[in-house]
């Protein structure tokens, strides 16, 4: 598969503050990636840069293979990217109509069957003005105005945020769909009981730096906590294995992440004389927990 | 569409400076008498005002709505108003929260700030005109005849050198972000010279004397001279006034695609 979405060494500074550390990612056609990290990680900074909204203070980085740091290339890129921000403001001085008007000028590939069934679906009220409608109506139509774009990729940043649970499975019941029909999809989230639901692939960025870049197929099936019970004392540097991401010890319990290689870790562990080795699976968010906490 | 929204967003201001308009136009015209006959006494009177602007103002109609519109204050009141349409763009949607939707757009940051200014000059054009359909009506109300024309030909002199007013309101906003914060440093930025400009000028001209710097008189290039032609139009202030709007629009640009929103 094609990569979608590259970037390489990709750093942004707000003065002193270095918002994103290079950052190297790849996602690639027809996935639904997540972008996960937590508030202040550096994701928005990272979305921002990939539409050219914001400007990186080094590093490179392409969507589609054009470049983002070209305002030229820049322009093709949003003719082939629908983007929903965080912050789901609209031009409250227009209607619904109007900026469903306003915003399909702009896009030839224009999906009116998916703005009509999104329009019925979401309860819109068409001549209703913007800022009559309420925060989860206003997030409903900013996700609208982004589905219905026919692009090839999809950025959400926070999709769901403001939105009531029947909402928010609309909402993931549409991703899955477009990502169905060959929409590759690239969405941060806070919600991670939502990524696990629809994405294949996971990226997690803390400080401005990527610290899991997995399919959730490797997560489900790869990942796994380890604990082991030793009758002699031992060290950190005992278990520094292959596929061991970061081990607590607590007298004589050893607690750890494995990422990979869980059989040959097991067997190392036991052959250090491990009373009793339990090898259990592992979510996402004790991995993201977990990935936080190591820092 | 982009011309859509930026009308949407400025169209009360528009609609302000359409009544601003109409007011000053219609109340020196309801004016003109009462000063006509004020002066007429004053020449009477032989230790009253003798000045030879009078005596136009007097018999010369055209004159009287130079001097007192595209002279003085609908200058001043459409330069205020183009300011005022100048101002916005992605600058202030930034403070919305709208920036990011219009951002993710396939439209380029300075096809924005052009469109901005492409209604900015269109709303003070339409200013303009209206001012000329005042001045049209409110003239036939108080029986005074003028030249439709030379009317005309001032109308287009204040739009085409008030474009630097409009390049620089806008210019003004991107750097310093806020109705209020922007319009005030604009009036104090363009204001200041203008006035200053203005009046010593005037002084200069009553001397015989012409500074280098009269070409940066713009209050004097937008009226121009009462008597308007081709070969009395000011086209090297109009050349001046045009490289400076040019050098101001430039300088947005610049500014703003370099800009993290």
């Amino acid at each position: 598969m094609a990569a979608v979405i590259e970037t390489t060494e990709l750093k942004k500074n707000y003065g002193n503050h270095e918002a994103v550390r290079g950052l190297n990612l790849s996602v690639q056609a027809g996935s639904v990636c997540a972008f996960l990290g937590q508030n202040g990680a550096g994701k928005s900074s990272t979305i921002k840069m990939l539409l050219g909204m914001i400007h990186p203070t080094s590093g490179q980085g392409s969507i589609f293979g054009h470049r983002i740091d070209k305002e030229r290339e820049s322009l093709l890129i949003r003719q082939k990217v629908a983007f929903v921000a965080e912050d789901k403001r609209l031009y409250d001085y227009m209607s619904v109509s109007q900026i469903i008007r306003f915003t399909k000028s702009f896009f030839p590939r224009w999906n009116h069957t998916l703005e009509t069934y999104l329009l019925e679906r979401f309860e819109l009220p068409p001549e209703r003005k913007i800022r009559q409608l309420s925060k989860g109506m206003r997030t409903k139509l900013a996700l609208l105005l982004g589905f219905a774009r026919g692009c090839e990729l999809l950025i959400l940043d926070e999709p769901t945020e403001g939105l009531d649970p029947v909402a928010i499975e609309d909402v993931l019941q549409i991703v899955v769909s477009l990502a169905a029909q060959g929409t590759t999809v690239f969405f941060s989230s806070h919600q991670i009981a939502e990524v696990e639901q629809v994405a294949d692939h996971v990226l997690m960025i803390d400080r401005g730096q990527l610290v899991l870049n997995a399919s959730m197929y490797d997560v489900q099936e790869e990942y796994r906590q380890i604990q082991a019970v030793f009758t002699d004392p031992v060290e950190e540097r005992d278990l520094r294995l292959p596929g061991v991401e970061r081990v607590k010890i607590e007298g004589r319990i050893a607690s750890f992440v494995a990422s990979r290689n869980v059989d040959a870790i097991v067997e190392h562990v036991r052959m250090l004389h491990a009373g009793s080795v339990d090898v259990l699976p592992i979510s996402l968010k004790e991995i993201f927990l977990d990935k936080v906490k190591a820092r | 569409m982009l011309l859509y929204k930026a009308w949407i967003e400025t169209r009360v201001r528009f609609v302000a400076g359409l009544i601003a308009a109409a007011i000053i136009c219609t109340f020196y015209m309801e004016q003109h008498a009462w000063l006509v006959r004020w002066w007429a006494a004053e020449m009477q009177n032989p230790h009253g005002d003798h000045g030879k602007e009078m005596l136009l103002g007097i018999h010369e109609y055209g004159w009287y709505l130079w001097h007192y519109l595209y002279d003085n204050y609908l200058q001043q009141v459409w330069s205020l108003f183009a300011i005022l349409f100048a101002f916005g763009g992605l600058i202030r949607e930034r403070s919305d929260g709208t920036v990011l939707f219009s951002l993710g757009l396939p439209v380029s940051r300075r096809r924005w700030l052009f469109t901005r200014l492409a209604v900015a000059l269109l709303e003070s054009i339409a200013l303009s005109l209206f001012a000329v359909f005042v001045v049209v009506i409110g003239s036939a109300v108080i029986h005074q005849t003028f030249s439709l024309s030379q009317v005309l030909l001032h109308t287009a002199l204040m739009v085409a050198a008030g474009v630097f007013v409009i390049a620089f309101g806008n210019l003004c906003y991107t750097l310093f972000p806020g109705n209020y914060l922007s319009l005030l440093l604009t009036l104090v930025l363009l204001g200041a010279p203008y006035l200053w400009l203005q009046t010593y000028m005037q002084h200069m001209r009553d001397l015989g004397r012409t500074p280098w710097f009269r070409y940066l008189d713009f209050s004097h290039t937008m009226a121009g001279p009462w008597h308007l032609s081709w070969s009395s139009t000011p086209w090297v202030s109009l050349l001046v006034a045009w490289t400076l709007t040019a050098a101001l629009i430039a300088a947005t640009v610049a500014h703003g695609d370099r800009l993290d929103y």
